[in-house]
Parts: structure tokens; C-alpha cells; sequence
């Protein structure tokens, strides 16, 4: 017997990426514009941050839990990276990582402590996080915004950069962040404890897996990726205020769902999310290419996710399916 | 009476709320001037009728152990419907009806997704939550519709003859009063809890859990869209983000008056604590002219507060069973 | 490596109490390498307890255990397995959404580098597969794999684990024929290894094939230890059971009057097959067999919990509609199930809220329920049955196990059923109460109410029944009467599927 997961995960990767290709090409032979240069970077590095985020997100909701407040992480870290640089123009894009990558990191300690300590419903937990940050935020930015004079040129001069006239610099580095947490779910003992732990979690604590130091350590890495995706945002639109990413934790959620991570635990990688990244971008860049109201973004956000939740379902329903059938013919 | 009843069996921390609410009163009423004059209590109810109205609904739907995070988008969606069907000449009754219908419609959506497709409640109405909000948001776009009736919009911010009551608070106390009957008082409400309690055991008592849920989530749609017109006439304004972020004030009441997340387990008189709770913490902060934006972060806390608070208190007490078991 | 003959673990009158609840009263166990030890015993007798204090699930309080001579750690499932035990449970937990290697080595997993080594881990997996005799792909994801097939992944991961002792907690339970063949050969490869297996098994035919030692526990204490060549099946029996059979049940004779249920030809592939059987009023009608022989899963299918494929339920003889508990109740069918804790209560909800639970429509005016007439109502019951708490609103959870049945009786008794299921409704709890179950099942019948009743016990089987259907494997092997009934053609029909000795 073939390995059915392989199987499954290759069609889930294989099959999202026809419908990628399918989307572009409808697009693009209604709009060219769309499959040009200009506009596949435009794509990419609309991408960059949902990917990334996607990527971070990764481990904690193949654990079976949740990290809602990486919105709300974006905006505080990329108004306090902005903040910071405002006060010291000598600052650098060394800096601006730094400086987010720290506050990032404080968030997921925060999360992690409660989620992964003290064991509360990570979903109700993050959701509250959700709250204080973006409320931090508010607090502290006192409606001051920050443009693009007071940010380092070096940041935003890496921002616009290009490679190979398509490739910008931050799809390039969460296509490397990609391929490194791909291994690391692959390779590590701490990756496949990741799945282990969300596809049984009873099961992790019989067998003596580090339960704590997993859950916990995946939280500050979503933590840390969401305070760096702050610095991207700030690449990207040179310009904060303190509604920054406002409510895009659920764009994150899509493109992962999308991507193939189970909403219970155990599944899923890191080159599908970015892919389901690249499919939920594509599909809002398509229907506004085809000239559908930017209003409506929210709207197919949200049943994207639906039928993302139900194709998983499905699946899974299949699968439950096949060992009853299986289950039957021993019987007999 | 159950009421009675229920009160003994979460006795600790129905005190520990009622306590906290009077010592924030009577801490507010000593550090400001004005906290406990007719005008601001009146203000505090006034502020939380759409919490009220849709916690009446929503603590059905934590008993039975599912949640909808999308209710403050279904008020969005119906206050958009009203405000558009209004604008396009409709009577407001009839807009008012089109908007509770459409609040009910997205209700059934969810529990039909939920018990039907068999989806997790939390995940689906995290869509729901974007879509909705989203639909209103391509109805209205970033117009906001505030010509509105008289009558209508003095039911949203009058008050009765001259008394201080305002004109909302008998639709909320008629809601409160038929849901706090439902939930202690009828078999409907002892089979909510059963669900919440054990769903399997719910089946084997002769419980259609599925039909039970899709009227659970049915009528948190109607309640929602209910809000969404008072919510309307209070601040006379049919705009797509009106309401932002109001599910997690509506959760965390419940939360705070002692609704388990995990199910089965709440009493109505709870929920209205909790709601009293958070409301007049946010009118001391608002008196104390703090800063308005801390009341995102004050929300927060209380979440979290009401999350960790029954474990911490749990895990307390069994470790004070351990240790005297040992001594 | 231990020497086949060497003393693997000893237990010496092991103490176990859970609150007020003595598990264990002074269990002793000595196992040897090359060695497969049947412990055996009622329900309730104390055999799972055991075994999970030597998977470290729980501490004992008194008595020693050594394993080759050195004191056993207890307490944690870590240390256990440390310690050489490995578990095997009747519903294995695998990992689902990995792959049959990574199962056998989670947590383990060998390395090149910094890197795990999948190629070792798939080759090693797959050489322990065949050690195992059974060829597994260890490459494949673990969900689908059937129960017998995750229970030889399970073993590989012991092996893995150089587990020498291996305990196994009813593992056939769930297998169909041909898979406890197989796993006998498994369990047959481990001893020539000079594993010592510990083996708990209600199916005595697969105990007497395969066992050189048994251990008989009683009521939380070892009643006999002896190798298999100086005992028998009755003898097993008489041990297990230890006490005459008359001496328990008040069973009386009741006129017995028209058919009051009637399945005919009821199919459910997954679990049972063309099943026909009435029960009439005033009897009281067994289903006996093995756990996983698909008696509940007819009770189950009458009362509409789950739906069945082909057949008809008549009750009352009108057809009844499928898959709908509430239309069963309607025609006045109540089930007592198996699991009164998952199924039949609300646990931490109060005595009255679930005795009134299925009797709302007594208690409410027009919309309101009465909390007066509840009250009355649960103050019924209590003195019928005679249930044990201090306050009406206490929470079942605080009950003892006894008094927990009784409530589950009482809120069905309640509702004046004309036909009475229950499933297993002795199950865990004391002798004393037992017999009072029993004469509340005697007394229903004797009001006219067709009783059915499924029991794992034997004794109260022959002691109710007035008639016995003896299912296995999904399939009605035969129908006894009270009169032809025996222990021996009983365990015969249920385990070999055979109609006499």
C-alpha cells in the first residue's frame, strides 16, 4: 500500500497549486496587467507578510492551538520599531529587526505562558492578548503616525528591493524562512514532537513528550515572527499608525487553513501555507483585477475560510469513511 | 427556585463578582464626583444594551459549549440593512424587520454550519466574523446612512418622561426576563445545560442536539440583529463598523459571571453581573478621563482574567487538598 | 537480556484505595521471562487497576513491587517505561497523522547528525514489523489502520523500547478471528524472545490456548496463581466467580403476556448482522457475549441513538422510525446504558436535575417546570429505590457508583416504559447493590415491563434471564432458555461460536 499521506499532502499542495495557476491565468487573460513583472511583484510583496505570519503560526496551530493576537503584534511592533527610529535616525535596518523581533518575542511569552503554563483555551487566550496589544498600541502611539521620512532609507531602500526584477526582498526572505521551518518540521526532534502533540495530545503526555517546552517555545516563535512581520509592514507601506494590520489575524488563519494545517493539529507544512498565501492574495489581486469593490475584501476573506474549514472536513470525513468501510469487510 | 439553586451551586464566585462590582462602585463613586448620579447610571445601562441583548442570547450558546464570534458582525450587517433599506425608501418598520430577519438568517447560517457540516464554531464563525462584517462593508462601503425617524432615534438615546430610565431598558429588561425564564425555568433551557454538560449523555436522554443548537444559534442571529437596531438608533448611525470588537465584551460578561468556556455550566444573573462589571469599570475609567483607548486594554484582562481565574482557583484548592491530605 | 525462567516483576500484596473505594486489597503477581500471564477476573475485580499502576497511571499505596529484584518506581508513565514496562491497550493511541515509523520511534527517533535518519527509522520499523510477523508498511500514515494493526504498532514501539515486560489490557477485545490468531503469534514471538506478557482477556478459550501461567483476582485481591496444566476452565470459572449462583439473584416468576419489541433481520455491517429476537411483557430477555459481540450496538440501534441499514424494530407492533431516541421514547422504550458516567448522567449536575430529565412533561405547567412537583418527583424515587445523598441538588458526581446506577434506573423507571433496556447495569459497582439492581429489574418485569437486558456477568445472566440470546461477533449464535442455560454452553456459544459442548 502506497503511503496515504503522502499522497494526501501532495495532492493538497498539488491541487491548491493548479488552482493558483488556473486563478492567474484567468486573471491575467482578462487583465494582463496582472501576469506582468510589475504586477507579479506587486503580488509578491502583498504575499510577503501573510506568508510569513503563515509561517509562524505554522507549528502553533498544528499543535491544535491558536495565535489570534499576531495582528494586533504587527501593529505594536511595527509602531515601536518606527517609534524608536524616529528618536535615533542614526538607526538601521540591523536595528528595526532588533527592536522587533524583541517585541515580538514579549507577546509570545506572554501567550505561551498562559497557553502553554497554565493550560487555558489558547483560543480565548489569544483573543484577549488581541485586545491588550492592540490597546497598547493605542495607548502608546496616542495617535501619533510616522511616514516615511522618519523611518531609515536603508530600511525602506531593502523594502524595494528587487531581485531578478520579481523577486522582492521580503517574499524572498520568508520563501528562505520557509525552507528552514520546513526542515525543522522535518528533521527535528522538536518539529515532529509539534505534530505529535496536536495529533494526540493525551497521547504526547502518556509517551513523555516535553508538552510545556514545545507549546511554549512555538509561541514565541510565532511571537518573534509577528513583531518581524511588523518591520515588513513598515518596508512595505512606509507608513504606521496605530490600526496598523487591524483584523488580518484571520487572513493568516485563511491562508494557513488554506495551506493545509488542520484546524485540528497534527497537519500540514510549511511550503503549503505559503502556496495558500499566494492563493488567497491571488484571488483578492484577481477580484480586484476583474474590477470587484475593495469592500467586498473582508467578505471573501471570510468564506474563503469557510470553505476551507469545510474542504478539511471533508476530507477528514472521507478518511473516516474508508476505515468504517475497512472496518466492514474484516466482518465479514 | 432554580434560581435559587443554581446560585448555591457557584456560590463563590457569584460573591466574588457581586463583591468586586460593589467595591468598584464604591471605590468609583469615592474617586469621582458623579459616578453614582442618576445621569451616569443611566449611562452605564444605556451602554451595554447591545452586550445585554445579545449576552442573553450568547450565554445559551457557551452552555451548550459552542461559541459565535461573529455576533457584533451580525449586528453590523443588520444595522447596515436597516440603515440601506431605510435610505432606499422602505418604512422603518419594515427596515427594522429586514434587519432582525437578516440577523436571524445569519444566526441559522452558522448553526448549520456548525451541527450540519459538523464545523468547529469557533473556526466557522471566525469566518462568519469576516464575512459578514465584510458584506456590510460592500453594502454600505464607507457611506454611513444617520436620517433616520425621530421616534426611532429618540427610542435610542431618550430617556422615559423625566425620569432617568431610558427608553431601551424595558425592551432589555421584557428580553432578560424571557431568557432568564427560558434558560432556569423550561425544559428547553435544562436540555441547553444537558448539551453543555455531556452531549453524549444529551442524545441517550432523548435530546436532539443538532435542532437544539440550530435554534441556539438562530436566535443569538435574531438577538444580534435586535442589537444592531438599537444599536442604530442610539448612536443614529447605519455604518459597516459599527460594533467592532463587541463579541469579546459580550464573551468576557459572560466569562465574568461565571459561564464556563468549557460548557454547561451558567446562570443569567451571572451574565448581568458580569456585564455591570465591565461596564461600570469602563464609566469610572471614562469619568477618571482616562485615556478611552485603555478600555481595549482593560477588555483584554478581563478576558484573560475570567479565563484563568477558575483554573488558578482550581488548582489552588487541589493543592490545598493535597497538602492536607498529607498532613 | 533476561534468561527465560527469571523473575521479571513480583508483586506482593499490593493496597490500592480511590477515596472511599478499596480497588485493591492485597494483590499478589509474579511474572517470569518467557512467560505469557493471564490475569483474569470479573469486572470490577481489580485487574485494570493493577495494570495501571504498573504503567505508572497510578501509585499504590501498600504492599511491594520489584522488578528482578529491584523496588519498582511508581507514578509516572516515564518511569515505567524507563523501567522496562510497556503498555498495550484494548483502544491503542497512536499517533494518527504520522507515519507507522515515527509511531514506533516518537521521541526516540534516530539520527544522522542533527538530522533525524527517516531511511533508519523506516528500515528499523520494518524489521521489528517482521520480527513481529506481521508486514506493515512503515512508511504509511497510522489513521485507517484497523485495531489489531495499531495494536502490533504499539508492541514494535515496546520492542523498540526493550521492553521486557509487556502488559496487554484486553487486547482482543476489538479483534475479529483471524486477527487473534495473528496476534497470538505475535504474543508467541515475544515469548521465545523471554519477554514476560501479561495478558488480560475475558474470552477463556483464547486464555486456555495461549497462557502458561493464570492469576485469578476476586474483589481486589488474588484468589489463585497457578501454571495452566494444574487448572481448567470450570475450575477458572468457579475461582472468578466464587460464589453459588442462587445465592444473589431474587429472580421471580412472572406471567409473561404478549410480545412487546420485535427486530427482525437488523443489519448494521460495521456490527452486527440479521438479528431477530422478541421480548414479550413480563420477561426478561439477555443478550449475553463478549464485549465488542455488538450487543450494545443493537440496544444502541433500537432506541435510534445510531441507525442500522436493513431490518425493522416493531414496538407495541408498530413499526418504530429509525435512528430517533425521541421517537423510542414516545412509544415508551427507555435505554439504561453502558457507560453511566459518558451516557446516562450529567454528572455535576444535581440528583433531581437528572432524575426529572426525561420527565418534563410531568412536571411543567403549561412552559415552567414545576420545582415543586421535581422535587416530589426525585423524593419518589429516592424512596423507591432507596438512593443515598444529602441533598436533592447534590452533583451525581458526589454519588457512589451504586447510587449513580440507581439514579440513571430511577429517571427511566420515571418515565413508565413498556420496554426497559439496560446495558451492562451492574457494571463497577458493590455486591450489596447489585442484588438491589437486580430485584428493581425483577420488580419491573414483574409489573409487566419486557425487559432486556446485556451483561458481561455470567452469573447474573443465568440468574435474570428468561431467556438468553448468545451473540459473537456481530452474529446470533443461539437462543437458550432459562432451563437449558448453563455457565459452560453460555461461555461456549460466546466464545467459540459453537451450539453445545
Amino acid at each position: 500500500m502506497a503511503s496515504n499521506k503522502k499522497k494526501l499532502s501532495l495532492g493538497r499542495e498539488g491541487s491548491l497549486g493548479v488552482i493558483l495557476v488556473f486563478c492567474v491565468a484567468v486573471t491575467g487573460f482578462i487583465n494582463p496587467r496582472f501576469v506582468t513583472g510589475d504586477g507579479t511583484r506587486d503580488l509578491l510583496s502583498a504575499t510577503a507578510i501573510v506568508a510569513l505570519l503563515a509561517i509562524g503560526i505554522a507549528p502553533v496551530m498544528i499543535m491544535r492551538h491558536i495565535d489570534l493576537s499576531i495582528a494586533s503584534t504587527v501593529g505594536l511592533s511595527g509602531w515601536v520599531v518606527a517609534d524608536f527610529c524616529a528618536k535615533n535616525p542614526s538607526f538601521t535596518w540591523v536595528h528595526c529587526f532588533i527592536i522587533g523581533g524583541i517585541v515580538g518575542i514579549a507577546i509570545g511569552v506572554l501567550n505561551g505562558l498562559l497557553v502553554a503554563g497554565l493550560r487555558l483555551p489558547s483560543l480565548v487566550v489569544t483573543l484577549g492578548t488581541l485586545y491588550i496589544v492592540r490597546g497598547a498600541v493605542y495607548v502608546i502611539s496616542n495617535s501619533v503616525d510616522y511616514n516615511a521620512q522618519e523611518m531609515p532609507p536603508s530600511l525602506l531602500k531593502l523594502g524595494g528591493t528587487a531581485y531578478f526584477g520579481l523577486l522582492p526582498f521580503p517574499f524572498l526572505l520568508a520563501l528562505i524562512l520557509m525552507v528552514v521551518v520546513a526542515w525543522v518540521m522535518k528533521y527535528t526532534k522538536a518539529g515532529r514532537d509539534c505534530y505529535a502533540i496536536g495529533s494526540n495530545p493525551p497521547a504526547a503526555d502518556l509517551v513523555g513528550l516535553k508538552v510545556f517546552r514545545r507549546t511554549f517555545i512555538a509561541y514565541i516563535y510565532c511571537g518573534f515572527i509577528a513583531g518581524i512581520a511588523g518591520v515588513f509592514y513598515l518596508m512595505r507601506f512606509a507608513q504606521i499608525d496605530s490600526t496598523a494590520f487591524y483584523g488580518q489575524e484571520l487572513a493568516v488563519v485563511a491562508a494557513a487553513v488554506i495551506g493545509g494545517i488542520g484546524l485540528l493539529g497534527g497537519a500540514g507544512t510549511a511550503v503549503g501555507v505559503v502556496i495558500g498565501a499566494l492563493l488567497v492574495q491571488t484571488i483578492q489581486g484577481a477580484l480586484a483585477a476583474l474590477g470587484v469593490d475593495a469592500f467586498w475584501k473582508a467578505a471573501i476573506n471570510g468564506a474563503l475560510l469557510i470553505v476551507a474549514i469545510y474542504a478539511d472536513r471533508v476530507l477528514a470525513r472521507r478518511s473516516e469513511k474508508a476505515l468504517l468501510a475497512q472496518r466492514i469487510k474484516e466482518r465479514v | 427556585m432554580s434560581f435559587v439553586n443554581s446560585f448555591k451551586v457557584r456560590k463563590s464566585w457569584d460573591t466574588a463578582i457581586l463583591a468586586l462590582l460593589f467595591s468598584v462602585w464604591v471605590l468609583a463613586s469615592m474617586t469621582t464626583d458623579n459616578f453614582l448620579s442618576s445621569i451616569n447610571v443611566s449611562q452605564i445601562f444605556s451602554n451595554s444594551s447591545e452586550i445585554l441583548i445579545m449576552g442573553f442570547a450568547m450565554i445559551f450558546l457557551i452552555i451548550a459549549g459552542e461559541i459565535d464570534l461573529s455576533i457584533a458582525s451580525i449586528l453590523a450587517l443588520s444595522s447596515a440593512m436597516l440603515g440601506y433599506s431605510y435610505a432606499q425608501g422602505a418604512p422603518i418598520w419594515v427596515a427594522i424587520l429586514v434587519a432582525v430577519a437578516v440577523g436571524s438568517a445569519c444566526g441559522f447560517v452558522n448553526g448549520f454550519l456548525v451541527t450540519k457540516l459538523g464545523l468547529g464554531s469557533l473556526a466557522v464563525t471566525i469566518g462568519a466574523l469576516a464575512l459578514y462584517r465584510g458584506i456590510a462593508n460592500g453594502i454600505l462601503g464607507e457611506n454611513t446612512i444617520n436620517e433616520f425617524p425621530e421616534a426611532a432615534t429618540d427610542f435610542g438615546f431618550s430617556t422615559i418622561g423625566n425620569t432617568f430610565i431610558p427608553q431601551t431598558l424595558p425592551v432589555i429588561i421584557v428580553f432578560g426576563l424571557f431568557f432568564a425564564f427560558l434558560l432556569h425555568n423550561t425544559p428547553f433551557g435544562r436540555r441547553t445545560l444537558a448539551i453543555g454538560q455531556s452531549p453524549e449523555a444529551a442524545r441517550f436522554a432523548g435530546v436532539n442536539v443538532v435542532r437544539h443548537k440550530i435554534i441556539i444559534f438562530t436566535f443569538t442571529g435574531f438577538m444580534s440583529g435586535v442589537a444592531g437596531v438599537i444599536y442604530t438608533f442610539r448612536f443614529s448611525t447605519a455604518q459597516a463598523d459599527n460594533g467592532v470588537g463587541l463579541e469579546l465584551l459580550v464573551i468576557s460578561a459572560c466569562l465574568l459571571g461565571g459561564v464556563s468556556i468549557f460548557g454547561g455550566v451558567g446562570t443569567m444573573w451571572g451574565l448581568v453581573a458580569g456585564v455591570m462589571l465591565a461596564s461600570s469599570v469602563e464609566s469610572w475609567l471614562t469619568l477618571r478621563e482616562i485615556n478611552a483607548q485603555w478600555r481595549t486594554i482593560v477588555t483584554g484582562i478581563l478576558l484573560l482574567i475570567s479565563v484563568a481565574a477558575p483554573v488558578l482557583v482550581d488548582k489552588a484548592k487541589r493543592r490545598k487538598a493535597a497538602a492536607s491530605n498529607k498532613g | 537480556m533476561a534468561n527465560k525462567g527469571d523473575l521479571l516483576l513480583e508483586m506482593k500484596d499490593v493496597k490500592k484505595r480511590f477515596g472511599g473505594a478499596i480497588a485493591l486489597r492485597g494483590t499478589t503477581l509474579s511474572v517470569r521471562a518467557g512467560e505469557i500471564h493471564a490475569l483474569l477476573g470479573e469486572n470490577g475485580a481489580g485487574k485494570s487497576t493493577m495494570l495501571k499502576i504498573l504503567a505508572g497511571v497510578h501509585e499504590h499505596d501498600g504492599g511491594e513491587i520489584t522488578l528482578g529484584g529491584t523496588q519498582f518506581i511508581a507514578g509516572s508513565p516515564q518511569a515505567s517505561i524507563d523501567q522496562g514496562i510497556a503498555v498495550i491497550y484494548q483502544e491503542p493511541s497512536l499517533f494518527l497523522d504520522l507515519s507507522l515509523a515515527e509511531n514506533v520511534f516518537i521521541g526516540r527517533q534516530p539520527k544522522k547528525g542533527i538530522a533525524i535518519d527517516w531511511k533508519e527509522a523506516q528500515s528499523q520499523a520494518a524489521k521489528l514489523f517482521k520480527e513481529l510477523g506481521v508486514e506493515l508498511d512503515p512508511k504509511r500514515q497510522a489513521r485507517g489502520l484497523s485495531i489489531a494493526d495499531q495494536q502490533v504498532v504499539e508492541i514494535a514501539k515496546a520492542l523498540s523500547m526493550n521492553a521486557n515486560i509487556i502488559l496487554m489490557d484486553e487486547p482482543t477485545a476489538a479483534l475479529s478471528a483471524s486477527e487473534v490468531e495473528r496476534l497470538m503469534t505475535v504474543m508467541r514471538s515475544l515469548r521465545a524472545a523471554n519477554k514476560a506478557v501479561i495478558f488480560v482477556s475475558h474470552r477463556l478459550d483464547e486464555v486456555f490456548a495461549i497462557s502458561d501461567h493464570i492469576t485469578v483476582m476476586r474483589d481486589g485481591a488474588t484468589v489463585s496463581e497457578k501454571p495452566i496444566s494444574k487448572t481448567d476452565l470450570q475450575t477458572v470459572i468457579k475461582e472468578m466467580v466464587g460464589r453459588e449462583l442462587t445465592e444473589l439473584f431474587p429472580k421471580t416468576e412472572h406471567k409473561i403476556g404478549e410480545v412487546v419489541l420485535e427486530v427482525s433481520d437488523l443489519t448494521n455491517p460495521a456490527y452486527f448482522r440479521n438479528v431477530s429476537f422478541n421480548v414479550r411483557k413480563g420477561e426478561i430477555v439477555a443478550l449475553a457475549g463478549l464485549v465488542g459481540s455488538g450487543r450494545s450496538e443493537i440496544a444502541r440501534s433500537i432506541f435510534g441513538i445510531d441507525s442500522y441499514d436493513s431490518g425493522a424494530v416493531k414496538i407495541n407492533n408498530k413499526p418504530l422510525k429509525k435512528n430517533s431516541p425521541i421517537a423510542a421514547m414516545a412509544e415508551k422504550i427507555a435505554l439504561v446504558p453502558e457507560d453511566r458516567r459518558q451516557q446516562g448522567l450529567f454528572m455535576v449536575a444535581g440528583v433531581n436535575r437528572n432524575i426529572s430529565m426525561e420527565s418534563f412533561s410531568r412536571l411543567t405547567g403549561r412552559f415552567f417546570i414545576n420545582f415543586k412537583k421535581e422535587r416530589a418527583l426525585t423524593e419518589e424515587w429516592r424512596e423507591n429505590l432507596s438512593i443515598k445523598y444529602a441533598d436533592q441538588s447534590d452533583p451525581v458526581d458526589r454519588l457512589s457508583g451504586g447510587n449513580q446506577q440507581k439514579t440513571v434506573l430511577a429517571k427511566w423507571l420515571a418515565t413508565d416504559p413498556d420496554l426497559l433496556i439496560v446495558d451492562e447495569p451492574t457494571r463497577g459497582i458493590d455486591v450489596g447493590t447489585k442484588s438491589e439492581v437486580h430485584r428493581l429489574i425483577d420488580k419491573a418485569a414483574g409489573e409487566g415491563k419486557a425487559v432486556l437486558m446485556i451483561s458481561s456477568e455470567l452469573p447474573e445472566v443465568l440468574g435474570m434471564a428468561d431467556r438468553i440470546i448468545v451473540m459473537r461477533e456481530g452474529r446470533q449464535v443461539t437462543e437458550l432458555s432459562r432451563k437449558e442455560a448453563t455457565q459452560e454452553n453460555v461461555i461456549a456459544a460466546a466464545t467459540t461460536g459453537k451450539k453445545g459442548i
